[in-house]
């Protein structure tokens, strides 16, 4: 899992600047300490599905978000996606957060770019092996974006069977425990201009941590 | 024959997967497996039946998820399902002309307990209590609690079976290909943990195949002295369009169990993907194997959560800084119920690589049983180093026990008949290392072969409750060598008695040497020295000591326990780079986020500048300095919160002489902070309270996933002018503005200032707050206008 510095620096509001050395070596810390205590774990499905305007169905389970049959309109196939750097992470940030502010944001900022480090590896070897059908990735899209209702995890959760697979628990409220995971949908499509990916393709433009 | 008789005795063969011949029968997914004892028992009939014919030993009821968590809307409840799944099994296994028993089968709740996830330990214990109690009552022969992931869960789970239930209990847990559970820990941690819970089988099951599966099934017979279960699945998952499979065969599999089998195992079977096919050659092939009785293995271990420290070869150091004894900021934290001041003491001994912490909070104007449940519970929620309770007070000590991830160092039990009848059994039915001090009803005897003398007395009794001296260690106990001459000599004669002749490992709190003499550090090291070439096996010091260390690293090396000296290498560096450090001001020492200097600078400042100087002069004018930089974009972030760190530590510093001189800062203002109820991110909420505590306010932190109305009642409680809350999430900030509201109803004289990633201005006067903070200085400068108008 390669984790990029500069993501890290993204996500810890440095919005380009460079780091001082001694925020450079916590950095470089916390990526060891990561790489050493995440167990990272994925799993996916290709499943058939039908939509409407407003909503699209897998098995018996329907999900409403217009915003997610536009993100799928060109896509003939789906996959359902879940990955996780596992639950030791999480407490390696709980022991930063109770004794180490500034660590704390380090850490939490080295995890995110690890967890979307190691999505995007996985992703890119789906990728490749579609590639060869003359399909193309379209961006994740999860449940809370958009006007798909986080409570949808539920759905997802029993479609993928994500916490006996991969350990990822969902809480009440449909967060995600750890709460270093993913979930998505993903279309497939053969239309190969389709597959900028999601920080840039955002309206936000004033956002502190976009890519820049 | 009952199935504890024969357990360990013959090979035993479990049944093979259930899910994977519903599925094939027409299970959905998403669909509660469970529903089918109510909906198709003749399904579920004939697999049961299929494996008995198959040469099973024991079946499993189709109970795996029959929770009160899972069964919620179904309209059927525990018992029903459970019974109606027990009852269908029992039907198969009499048809049997042998003994076949009946497993109520249970695993996960579903949910990940506290702290990483929301169950509460006590809520997991109740779920699995029905669940134990149905499937005794409708006549399930045993318990296989399977396809585990967390020893906290499985803690929880089998105090709930034993406590409740007659029923042998086999645990069962699920291991990745690295040889860990879902919260990391290894085969080894998990066996010992398990082994002092008093389970009767250990097992390893899912996951992974036979042939990924066979290296962690020799770590687990390497470590157990329980017998072993082994089912693993058909092969590891594959996914073929969209529908996972299993594609090792039953010849294969078997061929593969037969060699698992071999190993020292006593019972096989499979899980996913395995058929009756595959337990019938399993059963041909394994179950004329002939077994030995399960070896007794001599380890010292104590774990926690994930991680093991084995007490034997060479020393071990245990951290003693979490004692009040003599720690004015320790006894300060503790009265304020300042957890974090305990975190960081025990974070900073952990980066000294102790291998054991100490916790001890006995002080007399607090509840201990309460506060030592509390210390243990939020240092195992972040550091994984097995603890020590330390503590006098019996109910303190087990209801410690009881919410203690892993299986805990016990200090201590001593030679008087009273402290070994309450300390035996607790160790026995938790799990623990009994600490056992070398003293009884007359007191210390003063020659070792009194103190001998009761650690024979102490390792006979202990046996007599079930506990092997392989679950003591014998303190040899260090008398001040000021007021008696020979008290070292016969410290370290008990020492190596004890731990060379008797066989039993050994540990002191090595600084009690030296009270009453100057310097005390230098002779505690010698002494340490000594100590450890004379039998010590755990030494009770402080880690962040570079004496004791240099003095353990030195040590190890010498006595060739360090492969090419290098941890005396890496230890040794690191204590020279601290030694040239520069001098700095304190006001440099905050603005470069150099925390341990700021403290200096502080504390050498104090002895001679009055403490408001000292704030007005350098702190204030530092932080302020670092705040601007932030705010102007000159620093970021990680930089501003080195910063507030030092800045804390050199307040600590300032609050401590204060109270030493019998004077009160005056706090700026109350604050209450909370991220609001359903968010568990609360990084930035921390960000803020940190920042507002440096500015010199009184902050209550509620936490996150906090109630609206506990928010209002603590604010109206306490009368402050403001509240703070974050939120993280779109779907959080509706409860945002439900506390907004329940606050302007209730106590409209508060203000209510919001943050957080999904917030925005127009977002924030949408709800009603009265202001809207985009960063955690934002935060700061508001309190300080607001609490200046009033």
């Amino acid at each position: 899992m390669e984790i990029d510095t500069r993501e890290i620096l993204r996500y810890s509001g440095f919005r380009g600047a460079s780091p001082d050395p001694k925020t450079a070596e916590m950095i470089e810390e916390l990526k060891k300490e990561v790489e050493l205590c995440s167990d990272p774990k994925s799993i996916y499905k290709e499943v058939e599905f039908t939509k409407t305007e407003e909503s699209i169905t897998v098995e018996n389970m329907t999900f409403h978000s217009k915003k997610l049959v536009s993100h799928l309109k060109n896509s003939d196939r789906l996959l359902i996606f879940a990955a996780t750097l596992g639950t030791p992470s999480d407490i390696m940030l709980r022991k930063y957060i109770s004794s180490n502010s500034a660590k704390a944001v380090l850490a939490q900022a080295t995890l995110a770019a690890a967890c979307e480090s190691y999505c995007d590896e996985v992703c890119s070897q789906i990728a490749k092996k579609e590639l060869e059908n003359g399909y193309y990735l379209r961006p994740r899209f999860s449940p809370g974006y958009a006007d798909l209702d986080l409570t949808s995890q539920r759905e997802l959760f029993a479609l993928l069977d994500i916490t006996k697979r991969i350990g990822v628990y969902l809480s009440d409220n449909c967060l995600m425990i750890p709460t270093k995971s993913v979930s998505a949908f993903i279309g497939l499509t053969r239309d190969k201009d389709c597959n900028i990916n999601s920080c840039e393709n955002c309206g936000n433009t004033e956002c502190e941590f976009r890519r820049t | 024959m009952k199935f504890k008789e024969k357990l360990g005795k013959e090979m035993l063969i479990c049944d093979g997967a259930m899910g994977t011949l519903l599925i094939e029968n027409g299970l959905k997914a998403g669909e509660l497996p469970e529903m089918w004892n109510i909906e198709h028992p003749d399904i579920l009939y004939k697999i049961h039946k299929q494996y008995v014919d198959a040469g099973a030993d024991i079946i499993s009821a189709n109970t795996f998820g029959a929770n009160r968590l899972k069964l919620d809307g179904t309209g059927h409840s525990v018992e029903e399902i459970i019974t109606e799944g027990v009852n269908i099994a029992k039907k198969a296994a009499q048809q049997a002309d042998r003994d076949v028993y009946v497993a109520l089968d249970m695993s996960t709740t579903g949910k990940l307990l506290e702290p990483y996830g929301d169950l509460p330990f006590e809520e997991a214990y109740d779920i699995f209590k029905q669940q134990a109690i149905a499937g005794e009552k409708a006549g399930a022969d045993l318990v296989l609690l399977e396809t585990m992931g967390d020893l906290y869960e499985i803690k929880a789970a089998t105090l709930a079976i034993k406590e409740n239930t007659e029923l042998p209990l086999i645990v069962s847990m699920i291991f990745n290909e690295k040889g860990q559970l879902l919260t990391g820990a290894d085969v080894k941690t998990a066996v010992f943990t398990l082994e002092g819970l008093g389970v009767d089988m250990i097992g390893l099951n899912c996951g992974l195949g036979p042939k990924e599966m066979l290296e962690h099934v020799e770590e687990a017979v390497k470590y157990s002295s329980t017998p072993i279960l082994v089912n693993p699945n058909a092969g590891l998952p594959e996914c073929v369009n969209g529908v996972t499979s299993y594609k090792v065969g039953a010849e294969e599999f078997s061929d593969d169990m037969e060699k698992i089998a071999k190993l020292g195992v006593y019972c096989v079977g499979g899980c996913c993907g395995t058929t009756p096919e595959h337990i019938k050659r399993t059963a041909e092939k394994c179950k004329k194997i002939a077994l030995s009785p399960v070896k007794q293995k001599h380890f010292t271990a104590v774990t926690s959560y994930s991680k093991t420290t084995l007490i034997g070869e060479k020393p071990v150091i245990v951290g003693e800084r979490i004692n009040p004894t003599g720690k004015k900021k320790l006894k300060a934290a503790l009265v304020e119920n300042n957890m974090d001041y305990i975190v960081s003491e025990a974070v900073a001994q952990a980066d000294k690589k102790a291998d054991v912490l100490d916790v001890n909070v006995g002080l007399p104007e607090i509840d201990e049983p309460k506060m030592l449940v509390r210390a243990i519970k939020t240092v195992q929620g972040v550091l994984n180093i097995p603890l020590q309770i330390d503590t006098s007070d019996f109910e303190a000590m087990e209801k410690a026990l009881r919410i203690y991830n892993g299986k805990a160092l016990i200090n201590s039990a001593n030679g008087k008949k009273e402290s070994m009848e309450k300390v035996f059994p607790l160790a026995k039915k938790y799990g623990g290392v009994v600490v056992c001090l070398t003293l009884d009803e007359n007191g210390i005897p003063d020659t070792a072969q009194g103190r001998i003398e009761i650690a024979k007395r102490m390792i006979k009794t202990a046996e007599s409750y079930g506990l092997s001296k392989d679950d003591l260690i014998i303190d040899a106990l260090a008398m001040t060598v000021s007021t008696g001459k020979d008290n070292a000599k016969v410290t370290l004669e008990t020492l190596d008695y004890v731990r060379n002749t008797l066989g039993v490992n050994t540990c002191l709190g090595v600084s009690n040497i030296s009270f009453g003499l100057p310097s005390r550090e230098i002779i505690n090291t010698a002494f340490f020295t000594m100590a450890m070439h004379s039998g010590l096996s755990a030494g009770i010091i402080n880690p962040l000591s570079d004496m004791m260390m240099n003095a353990y690293y030195s040590y190890c090396a010498l006595k060739g326990y360090d492969d090419n000296c290098e941890n005396y290498i890496n230890n040794i560096a690191k204590v020279e780079a601290v030694a040239s450090g520069e001098a700095v001001d304190l006001k440099t020492a905050i603005i470069k986020g150099m925390k341990a200097q700021s403290a200096d600078c502080a504390k050498a400042m104090l002895e001679n500048t009055d403490p408001l100087k000292v704030i007005d002069g350098y702190i204030i004018p530092a932080l302020d300095v670092v705040g601007q930089a932030f705010e102007t974009g000159k620093m970021f972030l990680p930089q501003l919160l080195m910063s507030a760190d030092c800045a804390k530590a050199a307040f600590d510093e300032i609050k401590l002489k204060l109270t030493a001189d019998g004077e009160k800062q005056e706090p700026k203002g109350k604050i209450v902070i909370a991220t609001v109820k359903g968010d568990i991110h609360d990084i930035g909420k921390n960000i803020v309270k940190v920042l507002l505590e440096n500015y010199g306010f009184d902050v209550i932190d509620l936490g996150k996933d906090v109630d609206p109305e506990l928010v209002v009642e603590t604010a109206k409680r306490e009368q402050v002018k403001l509240v703070g809350l974050s939120a993280l999430m779109t779907t959080t900030v509706a409860n945002m503005e439900i506390t907004i509201k329940r606050l302007h109803e209730d106590y409209p004289e508060c203000k209510i200032m919001v943050g957080g990633a999904v917030l925005t201005q127009d977002y924030a006067d949408r709800i009603g707050a009265d202001f809207y903070s985009k960063d955690a200085m934002g935060s700061v400068r508001y309190a300080e206008r607001l609490f200046t108008e009033i």
